[in-house]
């Protein structure tokens, strides 16, 4: 049983629950939806957020007092998903500058980021935008200070220690070590999405 | 059954939100100013949330290829039919080969023409509304340009009665807003004074306002964040402060998560303002606390809805 959870009201129609890793936010979020008393659920990394329609504002304040732990889910067998990247060059404009602050030789970084199997924690910020752990927590690195104003569909870039995918061009303020045709939103096909949080992925260099 | 003959700056087609994908990172999408679609689609006899044009600053022009019936609400300059001034917030009877103008407006950014049984479009994820940077729904997922055919969902058919929004409901605009504001999430991360200037300064909007975010200028803030916030949930309404300490409110299509601190919200009662606020319209935010923004928005519901359930069954 983990802490039991703090809920603050952010707005005047969201609460938000605190939680201590991503895998509780999935979870709590999770159980959250299948109650159905909100407009929406939305988990961040470390957070769940539930927007209400005001008119139900007591009907979702007094369940939400009863949640007081985040569910424990079992580890189900998730997917192991293969994604192919390409490593440096045009492909990732920042990997040569990433290995230089990790004191890093290129062929090191990748070893490291192909040897081990990663998770994806989250999708967000726009379609398909997946976060990804399995660097070690040691890897911190920063955002660029001046986000591009578009990076390719595909593009692969760390932040902190996580690894995130861009499935669509827009603007990117996360430095791009690489990138993989991979397509991780595909809006008319039967699986919309090729990640989900919890499924297993194990970068292959291309 | 409308032909596009200038389709203005960035015209698409918005219907109902995009409800229950943010999980999956695909924001809402839906009208900028959900009152004024909400308006126009009352006075043409349609739910609420029917497919309507949204017409930002204005200089569209479309010709009616069939008799329909239409109705301009939100952000209104001059409008005329094949040369003949026409009013805003009436329903609008075109014969077929009029031709409809929808010149730029002096206050307000976005004009919702909203057609008897709706527009027809594309719907991806539940809903028809045009997301533009992945493509989705409205019209190929795309902006309007000159040459498209838009049908409605009963081409040919016109709506029987000819109604007016009351003026008890209708909307004006300025170029100085005041918005219902509550304290967010990480608003402890502001530093004092600038807590202070939060709800009491007059911030400039931005030069470029878009559909996903609203920079608020002119009053730079001060926020203590160590950047190590990791990435948390954000809404239609949020409003978030980078580093830079220029806060940026978010609109409908505003991103999912987000890593900066969310230092405000815009109460749900105003929000809709949001959509018709101009490059360099004045900004002040208004302190509410949640249970009182939630008392406003349930008075302006219920003004707002004595007008568009009346005459319903």
């Amino acid at each position: 049983m983990s802490a039991a959870l703090t809920r603050t009201r952010i707005a005047d129609d969201v609460f938000e629950f605190a939680v201590q890793s991503p895998k509780d936010a999935q979870a709590l979020a999770q159980q959250l939806r299948e109650t159905g008393y909100a407009e929406d659920v939305v988990a961040g990394l470390d957070r769940v957020a539930i927007l209400f329609h005001p008119d139900q504002f007591e009907q979702v304040d007094a369940w939400l007092s009863g949640i007081e732990h985040v569910p424990s889910i079992e580890d189900s067998a998730a997917p192991l998903i293969d994604i192919k990247v390409q490593y440096g060059g045009e492909a990732g404009p920042d990997f040569a500058a990433i290995c230089a602050a990790l004191e890093l030789s290129q062929d090191a970084f990748i070893s490291h980021h192909t040897a081990v199997e990663h998770v994806v924690e989250m999708i967000g910020f726009t379609p398909g935008f997946s976060y990804i752990s399995g660097l070690p927590d040691t890897f911190e690195i920063p955002r660029l200070s001046n986000p591009r104003p578009r990076v390719p569909a595909g593009s692969v870039g760390i932040s902190a220690a996580f690894t995130g995918i861009y499935a669509l061009a827009g603007p990117g303020g996360w430095p791009l070590i690489g990138r993989t045709d991979a397509r991780l939103f595909n809006p008319d096909g039967d699986v919309p999405f090729l990640l989900r949080p919890g499924h297993r992925v194990r970068f292959v260099a291309a | 059954m409308l032909r596009v003959l200038k389709p203005g700056l960035q015209t698409t087609l918005q219907g109902a939100p995009r409800l229950g994908y943010r999980q999956y990172g695909i924001p809402y999408a839906g009208p900028a100013d959900v009152v004024s679609m909400a308006l126009a689609n009352r006075l043409v006899g349609n739910s609420r949330d029917a497919t309507c044009l949204e017409i930002t600053f204005g200089g569209f022009e479309a010709d009616a290829e069939e008799a329909c019936s239409i109705a301009l609400c939100g952000a209104v300059g001059h409008l005329s039919v094949s040369g003949t001034a026409i009013a805003a917030h009436e329903t609008v009877h075109l014969n077929a080969g009029e031709r409809v103008h929808v010149a730029p407006p002096a206050a307000g950014a976005r004009t919702y023409l909203a057609i008897h049984s709706g527009f027809q479009a594309n719907a991806q994820f539940g809903s028809t509304s045009t997301y533009l940077p992945a493509q989705l729904g409205g019209h190929e997922g795309r902006v309007l340009q000159a040459g498209d055919v838009l049908r409605s969902t009963k081409d040919g058919a016109v709506y029987s009665q000819t109604l007016q929004t009351p003026d008890a409901v209708r909307p004006t605009y300025t170029r100085a807003f005041a918005l219902r504001a509550c304290e967010g999430a990480e608003t402890h991360l502001l530093a004092p004074d600038s807590r202070e200037d939060l709800f009491g300064a007059t911030f400039q909007s931005g030069r470029q306002p878009t559909r996903m975010g609203l920079a608020l200028g002119g009053h730079q803030l001060r926020v203590s964040s160590d950047g190590k916030m990791k990435s948390a949930p954000v809404f239609p309404g949020t409003i978030q402060c980078p580093p830079s300490g220029v806060p940026i409110a978010l609109l409908s299509d505003a991103q999912t998560t987000g890593g900066y601190p969310r230092i405000a919200s815009i109460a749900r009662c105003d929000r809709h303002l949001l959509g018709q606020i101009r490059p360099g319209d004045q900004v002040t935010l208004l302190h509410r606390t949640p249970d009182a923004a939630l008392r406003d928005f349930k008075e302006k519901q219920a003004l707002l809805e004595r007008w568009l359930l009346s005459g319903r069954t």
